[in-house]
């Protein structure tokens, strides 16, 4: 156990960059849960809109009250730059003016130009507005040409076109539903990259320091075989890197809304899967020693690039085929697809859901095989072995 | 002096090139990822495309069908429509084939699998469908004479609302990831800024150490350091730009010669802030290098480079915030460029970053002053 004790010493020298890192990660997965709309789950559609009234008139009040009743009008200054910030970050999905002399032109059966809409492209939310921006303006007019007064026509306009149509929504699978509140399935999601990021950055300054020369000679010296002594290490840093996921558990529960119950339990169990992960990776990766400022770029190209390909930044129902076929080859892309059958997003299916955690904890194993492997290689003896013979060459 | 210093500056990092190495691979492959993850979402998700939808004939109704292909007809058609029956209308949303079911008889109903926009807007014509119906029927019953004049009203040119477009540039909003990736290579120059307090502090590297005990004025080695690393930065950020521009065809817009100007004075930014991190107190090079990390990813993620619509947020709830944070100001550069015809918001994005790395230049410089060997 003197590999163990020492990995530990080592980690208590190196808990104030822990420190560091551990508070800025929590607000970072707290941020990415709160900061993203949840555009996997289909809800009833209601766009931002932003409307400039420049008539304003009774007519005019009364097309924004109407567009106010399915959407959400949003207040933004009427300056250009501010608009196409709001349009292109998508905080507005359609800015409306209604241009002055509305109500004159609406009251005598003109429709034209009674609107101008500032638009970035074509997309659906806008061509849905326009469409019905121009119905409107017809339905009011015919109307007007029925024999209406243009207020009573606008009240009935608007009357008419809340109407809503029959909607039945078809049901294909009887058991999809959400075992996690949305919240706590955002966090879960987003948890993959804290986990890749927090596990790989505080760890492997232990491990690079455990590694340096002096020391692994003396270890190289010692009766401890390398198995053991990567056993041992290993032992450490899934004993250290599960403190930390209890403290990322633990705030999962608090976004959970309470304890997890029942099935809730998956996402614990498939986070630590995906834990024992990162940790296997995080070895294999110092196993090369390479510099710290490396390994901090390791650490984003890993994070960033596996969260991106497997669908934690952006939903996998929004990424190409080719995109999720490649995506198979990573561990990320198991643990959403296990994620998003507790949100609901996924028919539930145990057989899938077993899988996929086989398959993470199988990415685990694989990884521990191949570190194995590579200290063995290089700290077991074999290079020392090589640099000797090197060393008799030379003097032959 | 000075160029003797900027010499072997430059010679450390070409003969120990690994750093240098993975500041060069690290967009390149991050950039091929957001490519193959992202490339075409634009074009699919959210650019519009008629509604596939499926329509289900329970009753004989010639009104509805005409109006159903008047709207699927033509190049900017609304619905991209399958007349079918109803099992293999349901296969068919089943499969996604599909937004949605229209039935059409008596009453016409949908039936869909979730509410997304292309679902409100197939809704949305149901609706509209019915709402003229009940008009004309109404005017018929009620007013005969009129009925000719409503029925012209409501088949009137719909030119009610004038589009206005706002910007010539590219609006696919996911090209701001690729701004944040290049901005996040400027802002990780923060690591070869540190290398500059690491290698001239006694207390921290063996360089470091005779560095100090030599007679080169201690401004002298700092500056040829800190230009030897801008030069290496701006290569980087010059291999970062094309890669993304030429390889990856992400559109810059046509003033290509200011987006690299930007991305090198982003790069500057960064190895001024690690410069100024790594000359605050006397911490090691582990947590120096710790704090301008999380430093960095802080302010990426508020950029917006994993979720995009953050800035967005920022911008609405706390407005200044876009224009004090290193990474949003450096993306913003790019994205001033593809939107804005004028220069007015790019230069003032410019002169922000040049205030930045004059500020921690001087700051990184006033702290690095008094570290002589002795009173470390």
């Amino acid at each position: 156990m003197q590999v163990f004790n020492a990995f530990f010493k080592v980690l208590r020298s190196k808990l104030g960059l822990a420190l560091i890192y551990i508070p800025v990660f929590i607000a970072m997965t707290i941020g990415l849960t709160f900061a993203d709309n949840g555009g996997g789950v289909f809800e009833q559609e209601r766009l931002n809109v932003c409307i400039f009234d420049e008539d304003a008139t009774p007519l005019s009040s009364a097309l924004c009250d109407f567009i106010g009743k399915r959407n959400d009008l949003v207040p933004l200054e009427n300056d250009r730059d501010v608009i196409i910030d709001a349009l292109y970050y998508g905080c507005v999905d359609y800015v409306l003016t209604i241009k002055s002399g509305y109500a004159d032109k609406l009251s005598v059966g003109k429709t034209d130009e009674l609107y101008e809409s500032m638009r970035m492209h074509d997309t659906y939310s806008t061509v849905y507005m326009t469409q019905m921006l121009n119905e409107y303006a017809n339905t009011v007019s015919a109307y007007i040409a029925g024999g209406n007064d243009a207020i009573t026509a606008a009240g009935k306009a608007g009357e008419a076109m809340l109407k809503d149509a029959e909607v039945n929504t078809a049901k294909f699978d009887d058991n999809s539903g959400a075992v996690l509140t949305s919240t706590a399935a955002l966090y879960f999601r987003f948890l993959v990259y804290a986990l890749i990021g927090l596990t790989m950055s505080t760890l492997c300054p232990v491990l690079l320091a455990m590694s340096r020369k002096d020391i692994r000679y003396r270890t190289n010296c010692s009766g401890i075989r390398p198995n053991s002594y990567t056993l041992q290490i290993l032992a450490g840093c899934v004993i250290y890197i599960i403190a930390i996921w209890a403290v990322f558990v633990a705030i999962g529960a608090v976004m959970n809304g309470g304890v997890f119950e029942g099935a809730q339990w998956i996402a614990v169990l498939n986070s630590f899967v995906f834990m024992l992960f990162t940790t296997m990776l995080t070895i294999f990766v110092s196993s090369f020693d390479p510099s710290i400022n490396i390994i901090n770029i390791i650490t984003q190209v890993i994070s960033i690039g596996m969260c991106f390909l497997s669908g934690v930044f952006i939903d996998q129902s929004m990424l190409g085929e080719g995109v999720l076929s490649a995506a198979r080859f990573l561990p990320a892309y198991w643990y959403i697809r296990v994620n998003r059958m507790l949100e609901g997003s996924e028919p539930f299916d145990q057989n899938t859901l077993v899988l996929s955690i086989a398959i993470e904890l199988g990415f685990a194993v694989v990884l521990a095989f191949m570190t194995l492997l590579i200290r063995r290689v290089r700290y077991g003896g074999m290079t020392v072995h090589k640099a000797q013979t090197s060393a008799a060459c030379i003097t032959e | 002096m000075f160029f003797h210093n900027l010499k072997y500056e430059l010679l450390i990092n070409l003969r120990a090139p690994a750093l240098i190495a993975w500041l060069m691979i690290f967009p390149i492959f991050l950039g091929t990822v957001f490519k193959i993850g992202f490339g075409s979402i634009y074009e699919t998700v959210d650019s519009f495309g008629s509604i596939p939808t499926a329509v289900v004939e329970t009753k004989e109704n010639e009104i509805f069908r005409s109006v159903v292909e008047s709207v699927s007809e033509g190049d900017n058609k609304l619905l991209d429509v399958t007349f079918t029956d109803e099992e293999n209308a349901l296969r068919m949303l089943k499969d996604g084939d599909v937004k949605g079911i229209i039935y059409s008889g008596d009453k016409v109903t949908l039936t869909v699998v979730g509410k997304g926009i292309q679902e409100t807007i197939i809704k949305s014509f149901i609706e509209q469908y019915n709402v003229y119906a009940d008009i004309i029927t109404d005017a018929v019953r009620n007013d005969p004479a009129r009925a000719q004049d409503v029925i012209a009203a409501l088949s009137a040119d719909m030119t009610a609302c004038r589009e206005v477009p706002l910007t010539q540039g590219d609006p696919d909003h996911y090209a701001q990831y690729f701004y944040n990736l290049i901005a996040m290579v400027a802002i990780f120059g923060s690591v070869t800024g540190l290398h500059i307090t690491e290698t001239n502090q006694a207390n921290m590297s063996a360089l470091g150490a005779r560095r100090n005990c030599s007679p080169t004025p201690k401004s002298a080695s700092l500056t040829a350091a800190l230009a030897g690393s801008f030069i290496a930065q701006a290569v980087c950020m010059t291999i970062c730009v094309t890669f993304i521009q030429f390889a990856l065809k992400i559109d810059f817009g046509e003033r290509l010669p200011l987006v690299y100007a930007a991305a090198i004075i982003g790069g500057c930014l960064g190895v001024t802030m690690g410069f100024f991190i790594g000359s605050i107190g006397r911490l090691s090079s582990e947590v120096k290098n710790g704090i301008a990390m999380t430093v960095s990813m802080l302010c990426c993620f508020l950029s917006g480079l994993m979720v995009g619509n953050i800035k967005g947020l920022l911008a609405e709830k706390i407005p200044w915030f876009n224009n004090v944070n290193p990474v949003a100001i450096i993306s913003d550069c790019f994205y001033c460029l593809n939107i804005y015809s004028d220069f007015d918001r790019f230069s003032f994005k410019m002169i922000s970053m040049a205030v930045y790395i004059v500020v921690f230049t001087s700051l990184g410089i006033i702290l690095s002053r008094g570290k002589k060997y002795a009173s470390i």
